[in-house]
């Protein structure tokens, strides 16, 4: 049976299918070589006998084996189940070795043959389809359907295919499901770590992002965590629990106006990203922090903006890197599961911590050192403006604040 | 360890590789043609996602002739023709249309003939893909390009014999160079890229005065002119450079020394930003 099918896969020609096509439709004179091209190599290979005159009815039918029928029934079984397949009649309908259709004679399709070639010179009124095998249609042949070749080609030779010419190569059959596909454990375990990397460059390349374009805000989230871990984690899950009854809030005093209507997925959308942005900016001040205490480079003589970087990424990695290492156990499934939850727990208390902290701050804009740095008496007496003479330079009248950073 | 991050990277990647070649394909070859019944004007429309995509005329009694070949777990040909309305439909169906960064879909590929008899309203809407379009000697009424992040080679050697209502080319991030685009019979051309290098060479037989209109956001877009052309470029440029040399500053406009005397006209209006505007009248 082997043998039968792969006699079947080498009859397939060889040439390019541009070269197949073309010859297709070319005139008889050009094609006679290659008419019968993939059932007499088939045939040829399989041993067969091989006769291919087209002058007469039924010559062109080849003498198959038990074997290469049924290799050739597996075969028409995979084609009913290809989308490029058109309807075939029944089994014991389909023409074993092939079939000419006679001149002046009208048959009704579809007609389909297998292991041979369907020579049409009369009508075939509907779709003429071959499995391995050619279809050619001569001078005064008319297909008024599609002529359909599974393995093989579709020539014209001076005659018509209403409908649409059609040659499957290659794989034929059934599609396979992409997500059927067997993964095996080492697979598994590389898709899963190349997820996990993913996600810890994107939070590295955001954290330097944030750096530098809103370190600012960062430090203020920072500094509200700083000794304040417990309340802002507090915090964290007060403002969980809120987020839905705040998003509903939302979408009702939206609701109660005509045009606040229209805003309501606009409003959703904004909502979401806020949050999502306050988790990742109180994330990245947890994991600046972590990494500064585990790495504290500024004591090594780092500028200030090295050491914050070198923080924030020692951080992101330690957090990040427990799922990684949860991943590459993925081949175990029980201690990647055992690994997964301890990473789901660090990272859900340093996010639910680092969202109390950037909500207390107000996204960072608000520090906890400048409510102090507010009720810090300045003495307004050196700073009240002398009577202009010849005009006075003009100077900074220190604030609350600007009085606290100079500290 | 100072090339701890370049290694992280390099691991990232490698994984990332490694794992999106696991997924099972099926790849398959389609070869459908039809023969030419009449040569009433057919829209056609073709959409591709990803791979190699050549398209040509052909002067077989054919309609269409369509090679494809696919990984059947991705994508789904597509090949429809309705006589009543002459549309017809090739490629791959349009949800296949995604770019997914794998690069195991480079062998696909579709090579595509059309008849050359049949005037034709022809529409590519490409993804990600490699293409050479040739479209010399088709009958093209209309044409409109549309593609994700491809490079794009499109030529017309003769005049087309049918003319062109517009010629139109919308691109994501793309290269793209049109050649002896004057052939095309077209009085309007619109080239709009997102990002990308354009070159449109407007060579070959000038039936009419032509239109250009060419918007690219960041990119470096040169148009070659034949000298014997008269141009008038108007541009709107944010952050770019417009190369206007051989052409002299009127009304707020750019023109040729040649204008008024020129017996074709091309009339340029470009909007760039962050890019480079060169037009280049050395009749190449």
């Amino acid at each position: 049976m082997r043998l039968a099918i792969l006699a079947l896969i080498l009859a397939v020609p060889r040439a390019p299918l541009m070269a197949q096509q073309a010859s297709a439709i070319q005139p008889a004179a050009a094609r006679g070589a290659t008419t019968d091209s993939a059932a007499a190599r088939a045939q040829a290979q399989a041993g067969l006998s091989s006769r291919t005159p087209v002058e007469a009815a039924e010559t062109a039918r080849v003498q198959l084996g038990r074997a290469a029928m049924d290799s050739l029934r597996e075969l028409i079984t995979k084609f009913r189940r290809d989308p490029q397949a058109v309807p075939l009649p029944p089994n014991d309908e389909v023409a074993m070795g092939g079939r000419t259709i006679a001149a002046g004679t009208q048959v009704d399709g579809p007609i389909a043959v297998a292991g041979g070639p369907l020579h049409v010179y009369g009508t075939v009124n509907g779709d003429a389809v071959a499995v391995g095998g050619d279809i050619i249609v001569h001078g005064g042949g008319r297909v008024t359907g599609n002529a359909v070749s599974a393995l093989g080609a579709v020539a014209l030779e001076g005659g018509t295919v209403v409908g649409e010419m059609r040659q499957l190569a290659g794989t034929i059959g059934e599609v396979p499901r992409a997500a059927a596909a067997p993964e095996t454990r080492v697979g598994a375990t590389r898709h899963a770590v190349a997820l996990a990397s993913s996600w810890l460059v994107i939070l590295v390349l955001i954290g330097i992002g944030v750096l530098v374009f809103a370190n600012s805000y960062l430090e203020g989230v920072t500094e509200s965590l700083e000794g304040r871990f417990g309340r802002s984690f507090w915090a964290g899950i007060a403002a969980q629990l809120a987020l839905a009854p705040v998003l509903a809030l939302l979408i009702v005093a939206l609701a109660v106006t005509v045009l606040g209507i229209l805003l309501i997925p606009f409003a959703i959308v904004a909502f979401v990203l806020a949050i999502v942005g306050l988790i990742t900016l109180g994330f990245l001040a947890v994991a600046r922090i972590t990494g500064e205490s585990l790495a504290p480079g500024t004591r090594r003589g780092y500028h200030e903006n090295g050491a914050a970087l070198r923080a924030l990424v020692v951080g992101v990695v330690l957090y990040m890197g427990l799922w990684v290492v949860a991943s590459a156990f993925a081949w175990a499934p029980m201690v990647e599961t055992i690994l997964r939850g301890i990473a789901v727990a660090i990272t859900w208390v340093a996010a639910t911590a680092g969202l109390g902290a950037a909500v207390l701050s107000r996204g960072g804009t608000r520090r906890p050192s400048a409510s102090l740095a507010a009720v810090a008496p300045v003495n307004d007496v050196p700073w009240q403006t002398p009577t202009p003479v010849t005009g006075v330079v003009a100077a900074r009248r220190p604030t609350p604040a600007s009085t606290h950073r100079e500290r | 360890m100072k090339n701890g991050p370049a290694a992280l990277l390099g691991s990232f990647v490698a994984a990332t590789l490694g794992a999106s070649s696991l997924t099972a394909q099926s790849w398959r070859s389609l070869d459908v043609a039809r023969q030419l019944a009449d040569s009433s004007p057919t829209a056609v429309q073709v959409v591709y996602g990803t791979g190699m995509f050549g398209l040509r005329g052909t002067s077989n009694p054919l309609l269409y002739h369509m090679q494809l070949r696919y990984d059947a777990t991705r994508s789904q040909p597509r090949h429809a023709f309705d006589p009543a309305t002459r549309k017809l439909q090739l490629g791959v169906q349009k949800s296949d249309v995604r770019f997914t960064g794998r690069s195991d879909n480079e062998d696909g590929r579709l090579q595509l003939e059309l008849s050359r008899v049949t005037p034709l309203d022809l529409s590519l809407d490409l993804g990600a893909v490699e293409a050479d379009l040739d479209l010399t000697g088709l009958k093209l009424s209309r044409l409109q390009i549309e593609s994700g992040a491809s490079e794009g080679k499109l030529r017309f050697d003769s005049l087309n014999a049918t003319p062109m209502s517009v010629l139109q080319v919308s691109l994501g991030a793309a290269s793209f160079r049109g050649e002896r685009l004057a052939n095309a019979n077209a009085r309007d051309i619109r080239v709009d890229a997102g990002v990308g290098n354009v070159e449109l060479d407007l060579g070959g037989q000038w039936t009419q005065d032509i239109d250009l209109k060419v918007e690219v956001t960041l990119g470096i877009v040169t148009i070659h002119v034949p000298s014997d052309v008269g141009v008038h470029v108007s541009v709107r440029k944010t952050l770019a450079s417009f190369d206007h040399e051989g052409l002299i500053e009127r009304d707020g406009a750019w023109v040729s020394r040649n204008w008024e005397s020129a017996p074709r006209k091309l009339r340029i209006s470009a909007e760039t930003v962050f890019g480079k505007l060169t037009i280049d009248k050395t009749g190449r």
